[in-house]
């Protein structure tokens, strides 16, 4: 089956976001495919490329990452969200005149159509939110 | 919640989060969720972190395996947090 | 875009207003189906009814008045929107000054709603 996940929630609140994560590989290792995971809201700051974690802690961007680097998973944030969340790519960090890029660049800045296109071409769609 | 009043018989509903409290047993939540005749689990790693251990007898443990098992079998899911 | 097949989206509203940035996130979601031509219908529960109050002005909070963005839906298509009919009884609305022409639905009614669509999309 084709799932598509929506990311609501902030790595940095509860462990929703890394939950989010777990629920992706598992997914995979169950012989599905990952079409999208989308983050919106304070979902985006899971693409902070700069976070500095207690060293006993895990910290979820090693999850996301993973996704991406072995299983080719799109990670996608909302441009809107993300600007406002301060999370910017090389490319809308000088466009809006911004000292640095401030999100790992697995992670893909995009449009909510890519959240619309999520919803037509997957059998399931998993929310993790709050 | 809220979501006792619209989960019905065929629904299953999962405890993850802070939500494994209403999993506890003899509680007003975990009596008005067995109320609903929906099938009730709780993700069990996040019992064990909040230790919840005295769980409510129609709850069932599960891990994120049998997450997207459930997920699996149920066409559609809404996230209430 | 390409083509993709079609599926039917309920947004799920469950959130006040103004109280978190769900509110916007799931409106911004709905009107992306809709310029996407992908049709979107609306639910509004618990809290989320909050959204239909009668006469926001959120100008002295500096951001978009949610209200009247909801207002402008059935410009997109968006026109099949229901309520959660107990709550807004909690909150003693009169849905008939909504943004939205709304049609209210008791509890059984909502869970049949829900499980008629392919995607639930919950905010």
């Amino acid at each position: 089956m084709i799932y598509s996940l929506l990311v609501l929630s902030s790595p940095f609140s509860g462990h929703c976001s890394r939950s989010a994560a777990q629920f992706a590989h598992c997914v995979i290792a169950r012989g599905h495919t990952i079409h999208r995971i989308f983050f919106l809201d304070a979902g985006t700051l899971a693409s902070a490329a700069s976070s500095v974690s207690a060293q006993d802690e895990d910290t979820s961007l090693r999850s996301w990452s993973e996704l991406a680097g072995q299983h080719g998973v799109d990670l996608a944030i909302c441009i809107t969200s993300a600007l406002k969340h301060g999370m910017l790519d090389q490319v809308e960090a000088d466009r809006h005149e911004r000292p640095c890029a401030t999100i790992n660049p697995l992670f893909t800045v995009s449009g909510l159509g890519q959240l619309v296109d999520a919803c037509a071409s997957s059998d399931r769609l998993i929310t993790f939110g709050g | 919640m809220d979501c006792v009043n619209i989960i019905a018989k065929d629904d299953a509903l999962v405890l993850m989060g802070d939500g494994v409290y209403a999993a506890l047993a003899d509680t007003d939540a975990s009596k008005a969720l067995q109320d609903t005749d929906a099938k009730l689990y709780v993700m069990a790693a996040d019992a064990l972190a909040a230790g919840v251990k005295n769980l409510a007898v129609a709850v069932s443990c599960i891990d994120m395996d049998g997450l997207v098992a459930l997920t699996e079998t149920f066409p559609r899911q809404q996230a209430w947090y | 875009m390409t083509a993709a097949p079609k599926k039917t989206v309920l947004i799920v509203l469950r959130h006040s207003p103004y109280g978190s940035g769900l509110a916007k996130a799931a409106l911004d979601a709905a009107l992306a189906s809709a310029a996407f031509d992908q049709a979107v219908d609306l639910l509004f529960i618990g809290d989320g009814v909050l959204q239909l109050q009668p006469d926001q002005d959120s100008t002295s909070l500096g951001i978009k008045n949610m209200g009247r963005r909801l207002a402008s839906l059935p410009l997109y298509d968006i026109d099949h929107v229901y309520v959660d009919a107990q709550a807004a009884a909690r909150y003693n609305m009169d849905l008939s000054k909504a943004p939205l022409h709304t049609r209210q639905l008791d509890d059984h009614e909502i869970h049949q709603l829900m499980v008629c669509y392919d995607h639930l999309l919950g905010f």
